[in-house]
Order: structure tokens, then sequence, then C-alpha cells
């Protein structure tokens, strides 16, 4: 039974997250006044995308054909480690966080690959970027993840959650509201939206991962993006989990498990709200005032990290 | 059994130089005579050492009755798994040399190299099973000079003998560190075999043991590369030929954490806190400014010198948590500590030589060492470009490649660090955590940078244009090294359990906390996982065309249109400016009629050289505070306020202290 | 325990911890707008906790104070200078002498700093740590903008932060000082407001600008 439940976890994350980047889009559209597209149009998209040509340039290695995959199946496996209805996952043991964050990492690497061997300028400005923000953000996604894992007293993913489930809502520690405050930062990197990247650019003076999946087509770029929209559903599970909880069933029965997908759901559609407000109401910062955003992340995260000593509540 | 496989080794070691001179005599067509009968050497060692891993009785072999001198060798867990480490990395890059040295050396050349070669790994075989401070003395001291003449034998031009004479005078002075530290240990010891240095150190006087710690720490970390004594690195290792480098990267440096770890866990039994937290601060600089150099740099083995130092600074970041955590009486995760900076030793070894290796494939099939001059070599050299990507992914400590193991043990004790019950551990060592995660994202990129520049995209030159795969020998030199990569990366428990046993000799504790198996449970199901998911992922039939790519309507992309990796490594390099200072020098002539150039140029050097960094902002330091203190008598509202703030925190600091 | 109760125990605990992130986030600021608005947030968690001090205490003086911190702090000085920003039209980012990440960097140092300071007082004294901390850290912060900005203007802002900090930290010591020293203190800083802000225009009508490391031309 708990298999079961696992392996819908992870289904769940791997095949809604196209619906996320819709409903996503779509609060989005509205809270600019437009119409938007349809919620389910990211999967017309894959399947218009799978259907199509793989086109590759006529110097391309193996690597740019094989990438895309391996950025999927990299991130899909990361997904597996996040619980979203109970606190445990298909993937799991003592420091499975730095699985997670490395997991992710992997993805990056071979995105970054595939984009420079394009042959063309794009890849590269492209990567050239990622890996900037990328370094810079892997300090406080650490960091923020330590300091609740040391509160909690667990290096397990399911364990912190577990923890954070016992305790109080509003027993809420002053670690958790800097770590959240850092988590919260990280995600907008790591995810590229809206103020670090913008997920919907056309001109290549604005675009960070756009510009890394420019040379790809078809079935391989169909991945990249299926790969891109489970990466923001990952990283939304992954926040809730950690600082938000409660609802989680606590038995592995059916009514409770039910109950937790429904509250697992008004939460993720809350946290999408939220991404769209703020995706809607700040403008994105020219890439050298990224370092400084990510600065002011990796501080609390020092902050956060001081405070599991100072204590207080 | 044990015995004789040692006796035969460091027997087989001594002699190959004859029948490499043998060999010579006798025609190229015994050529493979000489590599032969080395590996067979190493092969013993490996035998040796793994053999003696797993028992608890040493190995001895005591010379002292028949040298004038205090010659004896002891072969305990510590040893067996550096002996084991030196000559299993060896064994694949002697295969490779096979090839490779003659296509790059004359004969006479190649028979010197065969000649010295053996001697070099005799010697840090010396090194590391030594049981009395002469012979280790005698190996260290033969490593430097065995090494240098390698190096000479490269070529003898003026920069060479620059970079060469640096690298000998700093090895000297840490060697002379070392030898005080060794002598420092003659007042209260009998003499100098180890076993009674190990009996003896109780009767140190707490300063002494201070001294022998810094002349230790010092004289190691000299020969290790750790900042700021890494000057000699990025100048002497690219210089070696390449089987050469690859040893002295990936071997030479290991016997100084050999030395190091030698020195404060087995002779002083455990370090002061304090002693700790040096080195682990000297890891974290190490780690960090290693990572900044290399991503400055294009030339290929010069990048990976760097990151030398920056494995180096991780290593010393694990041994500085064990030191702490010894000095706080947590043996447990001490002992996670110490394991996790050998499995790093174990694994540095094995990607950096077989990252050495391929820069050598590379320079062989296109003679340059620029990565900005290649592209494309993955299509030419198909087999060395997977083994070289293998390295990378080992290297930057992403899952499923055996850096990231070491790694998650060095986190897992970094986290372990916050059930310290004083102040500065429990938020130091968590500190580090980030410090890490910093230095890996940076690892990354740089490799990312290699990788993509010189192996994927387009040739940006002839030279990469027309290279061919290099020789059988040296591919299954790298194929084995990369297969190791992989194997301990998904399959580490069995030298986990070794370097257990190993540790629990140096720090004895009850038992070692779960988090140190914690790899079990995910490493196996991630690896089938991910594996899976691409197979299914390449199934996913698609009609393929190839076509050229979008050159927004220009009538095709140029090679020179690609990144270069100055420009791939600029966005870092624009926010670390603090740690680059170039100078920069731009001409325009002539100088009377800027709006009519005959000519422009532009010059930009960059000083990553340490001593250019320490003095001079020192000097620009004390002109600062001069031009300061000249401008106390101002007018400026802003120094007034200063004025009263720092009243503000100085009162509070004193009555804060007075509590 | 009533709902209220425990909000005003929730509210005294965990305010100093968004207090800190203000103060992060005013080191990081780089619009005059965007200090004043944080410094309005500031005021208004003050306010918040005064109100939770006067529910706890049961004390009618510390409700008038909330009111005169409300309508003073959080509505009046802030609009004040918001109006006095877009009359100035000064130039809208000048750049500090430390910013960016650097500046937060010393703003998470003077935190640390602050809760290193007052952890021995606050065992002895029995006053709630996190808030005196924070009152500490809003003092030294205060302080740095007034030091670390070039514009007239954040030195008014500094000022009050500075304030804020004082402010705070009374109200965790002593829970409030008499209502009389309270008018006192805010008749104190509307006079030194208004003054400043004329000031302010003096200097910008003289000068041109608002750059106050230029004032030193002044030294002759």
């Amino acid at each position: 039974m708990t298999m079961l439940i696992h392996i819908l976890q992870a289904l769940l994350i791997v095949l809604g997250a196209p619906l996320l980047r819709g409903v996503v889009s779509k609060m989005k559209a509205r809270i600019q006044r437009r119409q938007g597209a349809s919620i389910w149009r990211p999967y017309a998209d894959l399947g218009k995308l799978f259907r199509k040509e793989d086109l590759a340039p006529p110097l391309a290695s193996p690597v740019f054909r094989i990438a895309p995959r391996i950025v999927f199946s990299a991130t899909v496996v990361a997904a597996l480690l996040i619980p979203l209805f109970r606190p445990s996952a298909l993937l799991g043991g003592p420091g499975d966080f730095l699985l997670l964050v490395y997991l992710l990492a992997l993805a990056r690497f071979f995105l970054v690959l595939g984009a420079m061997d394009g042959g063309g300028a794009f890849g590269g400005m492209g990567g050239s970027r990622e890996v900037l923000v990328s370094a810079l953000a892997e300090a406080p996604f650490l960091l923020g993840i330590i300091a609740v894992a040391i509160v909690a007293r667990s290096t397990e993913l399911a364990g912190i959650v577990g923890w954070t489930l016992h305790e109080n809502f509003f027993d809420v520690s002053a670690v958790h509201i800097l770590a959240f405050t850092t988590l919260a930062m990280v995600a907008i990197a790591e995810t590229g939206r809206i103020p670090v990247d913008n997920p919907t650019a056309h001109l290549e003076l604005t675009m960070i991962h756009e510009a890394m999946v420019l040379e790809h087509s078809g079935p391989s770029l169909a991945f990249l993006e299926w790969a891109n929209s489970v990466k923001l559903g990952l990283i939304m599970s992954f926040l809730i989990g950690l600082f938000l909880p409660w609802g989680m069933a606590t038995s592995a029965s059916m009514p409770s498990i039910a109950l937790s997908v429904g509250i697992y759901l008004i939460k993720m559609l809350a946290l999408a709200m939220v991404l769209a407000l703020v995706e809607s109401s700040v403008a994105k910062m020219r890439m050298y005032a990224v370092p400084d955003f990510l600065g002011i992340a990796s501080a609390t995260g020092v902050l956060a990290v001081v405070f599991t000593v100072f204590g207080g509540k | 059994m044990n015995i004789l496989a040692f006796r035969s080794c460091l027997i087989i070691l001594l002699g190959v130089p004859a029948v490499a001179w043998l060999g010579g005599r006798w025609g190229r067509r015994l050529g493979w005579l000489p590599s032969g009968v080395l590996m067979m050497g190493l092969l013993a060692g490996i035998l040796t050492g793994a053999l003696q891993l797993g028992s608890s009785s040493s190995l001895t072999v005591d010379l002292s009755d028949v040298a004038p001198f205090a010659f004896a060798l002891e072969v305990d867990r510590l040893a067996a798994f550096f002996l084991l480490l030196i000559c299993g990395v060896a064994l694949p890059v002697i295969l490779y040399a096979r090839s490779y040295l003659p296509r790059h050396y004359d004969d006479v050349k190649s028979q010197w190299i065969w000649a010295l070669s053996p001697l070099f790994l005799l010697s840090m075989v010396l090194v590391v099973t030594s049981a009395s401070a002469f012979s280790f003395l005698i190996g260290w001291e033969l490593m430097t000079l065995l090494s240098a003449g390698l190096i000479l034998l490269d070529g003898t031009s003026k920069e060479r003998l620059h970079n060469l004479f640096i690298y000998l005078v700093m090895m000297h002075v840490g060697a002379a560190a070392v030898a005080a530290s060794f002598f420092a240990f003659l007042p209260v010891s009998r003499d100098l075999y180890f076993s009674s240095i190990r009996a003896s150190s109780l009767l140190l006087t707490p300063e002494t043991r201070t001294a022998i710690f810094l002349l230790a720490f010092v004289g190691f970390g000299t020969k290790a590369g750790i900042i700021p004594f890494h000057l000699w690195l990025p100048k002497a290792h690219p210089i070696a030929p390449t089987p050469v480098s690859a040893l002295m990267s990936g071997l030479m440096l290991k016997t100084a954490v050999y030395g190091f770890v030698r020195f404060s866990f087995d002779f002083l039994g455990g370090v002061p806190g304090w002693a700790g937290y040096l080195v682990l601060i000297a890891g974290a600089v190490s780690g960090l400014l290693g990572v900044l150099y290399a991503i400055a740099e294009h030339d290929l083995k010069r990048l990976l010198a760097y990151h030398s130092v920056e494995n180096i600074g991780i290593i010393y970041m694990g041994l500085g948590a064990a030191m702490i955590f010894q000095a706080n009486h947590i043996p447990a995760w001490a002992g996670v500590a110490l394991v996790a900076a050998l499995f790093h030793t174990l694994n540095h070894a094995l990607f950096k030589s077989l990252l050495f290796l391929g820069a050598g494939a590379i320079a062989d099939a296109t003679h340059t060492l620029d990565i900005d001059e290649l592209g494309g070599l993955l299509n030419r050299l198909p087999t060395t470009g997977i083994t070289f990507l293998i390295g990378c992914l080992s290297i930057v400590g992403l899952p499923l490649f055996n850096g990231f193991v070491s790694e998650l043990l060095v986190f897992q004790s970094f986290l372990a660090g916050s059930t310290l019950k004083t102040l500065p551990g429990q938020i130091v060592l968590p500190l580090m955590a980030g410090v890490l995660a910093l230095t890996g994202g940076l690892a990354a990129a740089c490799f990312a940078k290699v990788y993509g520049v010189a192996f994927l995209g387009r040739a940006r030159s002839d030279a990469a244009k027309t290279a061919h795969e290099v020789p059988f020998a040296m591919v299954s030199g790298m194929s084995l090294l990369a297969i190791a990569c992989i194997g301990l990366g998904i399959f580490p428990a069995p030298a986990i359990e070794l370097l257990i046993s190993l540790v629990q000799t140096l720090i004895p504790a009850a038992s070692l906390p779960s988090e140190l198996f914690g790899f079990q449970r995910f490493l196996v199901p991630t690896a089938a996982a991910v594996l899976a998911v691409t197979l299914i992922a390449m199934l996913a039939k698609a009609r393929r065309r190839v076509t050229a790519p979008w050159a927004c309507g220009l009538p095709g992309l140029t090679t020179r249109m690609q990144y270069t990796s100055t420009a791939f490594s600029k966005p870092i390099r624009a926010v670390f400016s603090v740690v680059y200072k170039p100078d920069r020098k731009l001409e325009i002539l002539p100088a009377d009629r800027p709006y009519f150039p005959t000519s422009i140029s532009y010059r930009s050097v960059r000083t990553t050289s340490f001593e250019r960094s320490l003095y001079r902002p020192m000097v620009d330091v004390v002109v600062a505070l001069s031009t300061q203190l000249r401008r106390w008598q101002t007018g400026n509202i802003q120094l007034y306020l200063l004025y009263i703030f720092l009243t503000l925190v100085a009162l509070l600091a004193v009555v804060g202290l007075q509590k | 325990m009533d709902i209220v109760q425990l909000a005003a125990g929730k509210t005294l605990s965990s305010s100093a911890v968004f207090l800190l992130l203000t103060v992060l986030l005013l080191a990081a600021a780089r619009r005059v707008s965007t200090s004043i608005i944080l410094f309005g947030l500031q005021s208004a968690i003050i306010t918040a906790q005064v109100m939770a001090t006067a529910y706890t205490e049961k004390s009618a003086e510390a409700w008038v104070v909330a009111g005169m911190v409300f309508a003073l702090k959080v509505v009046a000085i802030p609009s004040a200078l918001l109006w006095l920003v877009k009359r100035l039209k000064s130039p809208r980012a000048v750049q500090p002498a430390i910013s960016g990440a650097k500046a937060v960097f010393v703003a998470a140092f003077m935190i640390f700093l602050s809760y290193a300071v007052v952890q021995p007082y606050a065992r002895e004294a029995s006053v709630p740590q996190d808030a005196l901390a924070a009152a500490v850290a809003l003092i030294l912060t205060g302080a740095f903008l007034m030091v670390n900005r070039r514009k007239a203007l954040m030195q008014i802002v500094g000022l009050l932060v500075l304030e804020n900090g004082i402010f705070l930290a009374a109200l965790t010591t002593t829970f409030g000082m008499p209502l009389i020293v309270e008018i006192g203190v805010f008749f104190d800083l509307l006079m030194g407001i208004l003054i400043m802000g004329v000031f302010a225009f003096r200097i910008r009508d003289t000068f041109d600008h608002l750059d106050v490391t230029k004032l030193r031309r002044l030294r002759g």
C-alpha cells in the first residue's frame, strides 16, 4: 500500500507538472487582464513536439540528443524524493536532500552540455549565465535545508517533514522563517522564474534557460520543457513539504490519503497563485543584479544557521 | 604471502630501471618490457595493500642492520590504504604511458623516463610505508628530486627552468619543516622509529605539540598545495610529461595527506580544537580560491592543477572536521569525517589522474592544450571523450560517480557539527557546508566550460578538425580509471567498509553513526531509476534530420561565433572580481589623434599569483589608512555621524564584554 | 487561553524575526522610497507589539502609545517623506558606499553581534532575548544606513530606524516609558523631521543635488 502511494506521488508530479505550468500561466494572464491560453495547453504543446522531427546541427555529437533525455530522467528521479501525501517518498535515506540538490545539478550540467553542443552562440551564452546563477544558488539552497534539518534533528527529507508535521503551526521558529525566505529566493532562481529569468523570453538579452534549449527541437525539446515543468512542480512541493506539511496523511488509510491529496492540491494552487502574483508584479532583474539577489539569500541562509544556535521561538 | 608480495613489489620497482636500460640495448622490439615488468611490480603492491588493509597485524621490512642508518618499513592499515592507492592508480597510468611515451619522446628520453618513473613510484611507496623518520625523509627527498628530473626530461627552456626552480625551493622548504617536526620528537623519544615516536608523544609538553603540529601543517601543506603554499602547483604540474603529471597530481599530493594524517592522528594522537579550525579554514580557503583560479584558466593542465588545489582543500576540510570532533570527544563523527576525507583522497587520485591522462590524449591528438583552440573533439575521439566526461562528472561530485559519495559524507559530518556543545563549532561547521556547496557549484561551472568548449560544438582550429583517436593502450588506461570512478560511485560500500576498519585504528569509536551508511539505501535505486528512465526516453522514436542551426539570417555560423572559455567564464569572473586582479593595458596609437587611430592594442594579464595579491593589498591598506587618517578633520557630515556610531558600538562592546 | 491572548503571545515572540528581515531588506534596498516603505512596515510591526503588550499588561496608556506610533510612524511620517521624495525629484538610485550583497552581509553580521551582546543580559534580566536583540540590531542598522548612504533623505530614514530601535528597546525592558515621555519623544521626532525636511529643500536648491559627500565643499 505504501509503495502504491509512493508511485502515485511520483506519477502525480511527473504527469501533473505541465498542468501546473498551465495553471500558473493562466493565473498570470488573468492578473494581467488577458484571456490566457487554456490550462491544458502545455499537454497539447508536448504532444505536438513529440510528433515533430528531431533536428540536430551537422557537427553535433551524440551528447546533443542524449543530454535532454538525461536532463529529464535526472529531474524525474529527483521528484521521486519528495514527500507529497505522506511524510515518506519512493527514494530516501539519510542525507537524501543532498541527493536531491545534486540530481538537479546533474540535470543542469547536462543541460549546459547539450546547449554548448549546438555550435552556436546562444548555447554558450545561456550556459555561462546558467552556471553563474546555479553556482551562487547552491550555497543558500543547502544552508536553508541544513538549518531546517538541524532544528528537526534529522537528515532525511521524510524525517524533516515528519518532525514539522508534529509541530504546531503557531510555534514557527525564527529558523523556519529565515529558512523559508532563503529557500523561496533560491526556488525562484532554480526554477528560472521572474525576477531571475523569464520563462517566456524572446530576446537573447534576457534569456537564460530559453537560450539553452533554443537549438533543440521535437522530442528533445519536449523532454526539456517537461523536465522544466517537473522541476517547478518538485521545488514547489518541496517548499510545501518542508514548511507547510500539515494535512499530510499520518496513516495509510484510503480516506486520509484522499484528504491529503485534496489538501496538497489546494496548497499547490495557493502557491501557484503567489508565484503568479510575484511574477506579474516585479520586473526581471538585470543579469548582474542576480548575484546581489542570491547574496541576500545566502546572508539569510547564514542567519538561519546561526539562529539554530541562538534558538528562541 | 603478504611479505612476499611486498618484497617483490619493492624489488621489482627497484629493478625496472635496469630492465629499461637492457631493453634499450636490445632494441625497440622489447619496448613493452619495462612497462610490463613495472605493472607486475605494481600488481604486487596492490596485492600487498589489499591484503594488509584487511589484516590487523602489520608487515615489517627492517634493513637497519644492513644500512648504516635506521631504515625500516612497516605496512599497517593506513600505509596499506595509501600503498593500494598509489599502486592501484599508477597501474592504468603506466598502461597509458606504454603507448604515450614512444609517440612523444625519442628512444633515449623514453629510456630515461622508464628508468626514473619506477624509482619515483618507489620513493612514494617508501614514504607511505616507512617506519622510521630517516626512511621517510629519504623517500620525501627522492620524490622531489626524481620528479624534478622527469620534468627536466621534457625540455629545458628558460621559463621551464624558472618554474622548476620555484618548485625545488618550495619543496625543500616544506621538507625542512617536515624534518624539523620529526626532530622535535628527539628530546623525548629514544630514536626516530615511528613506534618510539608514537610511544613518546605522551611525554610532550603542550607547547612542543603545538610546534610539531604547526611545522607538520606547513611542511605537508606545502607539498599538498594548500593556499598560501600552493604557488608551485600550477607551475610544476603542467610542465611535466603527461603520465608524470598524472602521477604528481594524483599520487604525490596524497603522500602529503598521508603524512599529515600520520602526524595528527597517529603520532600526536589528536590535536586541540584550534588546530582543527586552522585546518578547516585553510581547506575552505584553498577550495574556494583554487576553483576560482581554475575557472579563469584556459590551459587545460594548469586548470587541472588548480583543481587539485581545490580538492586538497576539500580533503583538508574533512580532516579539520575530524580533528574538531576528536578534540570535542565525539569520536564517532570524527571517524565519519576521517573516512570521508580518506575516501575523497582515493577518489581524487582516480579522477584527477583520469583527467590528466585525458589532457595528454588531447595533446597527443591535437598538439595543443589551449581549450580555446579545440572543439568538437567528442566526434573525433569518442572513447577519450566518454572517459573524460566521466572524469568531469566525478570531479564535480554529481551523483552516481565517486566524487558524490565522498562529498556526501563530508556534508554529513558538517551537518553533525550542530551536535557540538560549544559555540564556534556549532555554527562554523554547518556554515562550512555552504562554502563546500559554493565550491561544488563553481567546479560544475568550470567543467561545464572545459567539456563544452573542448569536446562539444565545432572545431575552432584545423588541429581539432583533423584529430584522431589515441591508441588502444592509452584508451584502456583511461577506461580502467573511468570504470573505477563509476564503480565506486554506485557501489562504494566495500571501500567504505575497509576505510572504517582503517579509521578505527586511528580514532577508536564504539559505533559509527548510521548516517555513514545512508547512501546504501538510495544509490543503487537512483542509478537504476536514472538508467531506466533514460532508456525509456531514448526509445521515443522520432524522425531525425540534420540541418544547419539558425544563423539569424546570415549565410552561416562560423566556428569563431561559438563561446570561448574566456567568454563562458566571464560572468563568474566579473562577480568574483576581487579575486582576480588583471593588469589591463589599452593602447591607442597615435596618442594625440584619438579619433584616427592607426593601431589599437589591448593586453590583459591575469595575475593570479598569490604573492602579488598578498603584498599589494597590504600596501594599499596602509596607504589607504594613512589617507583616511588625514581626512579626519573634515566638514563631512557622514564622518561625524560615523564617530557617534563607533562610540555607540564601542560602548556596547565594552559593556557586553564586561559581563 | 482565548485566541486573542494566544495571538498576542505569538506576536510578541515572532515579531522579532520579521523585524530582522526588514533589517536585511533595508541594507539591500536601493531606492529611498523602498527604504521609507520598509520603515513604515517596521513601525507597523512595532505597533502590533505595543498593542500585544497593551493587551497582556492591560494598560490603557500603552493603547494610547500604540495609537500614536501608528498615526505618526506608520501613516504620517512615511507619507510625508514620500511626498518629500516626489517633490525633490532627485535621481532615484545613488550608489551607496557598500552596496548589494556585501551590505546584507554587514547587516547579518550586525544581527549576529547584537545577539551575542544581548545574550548575557537577557538571561539575567529575564527579558525576551529576541526582542531586545532585534532592538539593538535596529539601532545598529539605523546608524549603518546613515553612514552608508549618501543622500540626505537616507540620513533621515536612518535616524528614524534608529529611533525605532530605541523605542523597541525601551518597550522590551521596561514595558514602555511613561506616557508623558513618549509624547515628548514623538514631538522631538516630529520637529527633527520638519527641520531636516526644510534643510533637504535648501540643500537641493543650493547645490542641485542631495549628495552629502559633496557638502564637504563647505569646508572652504
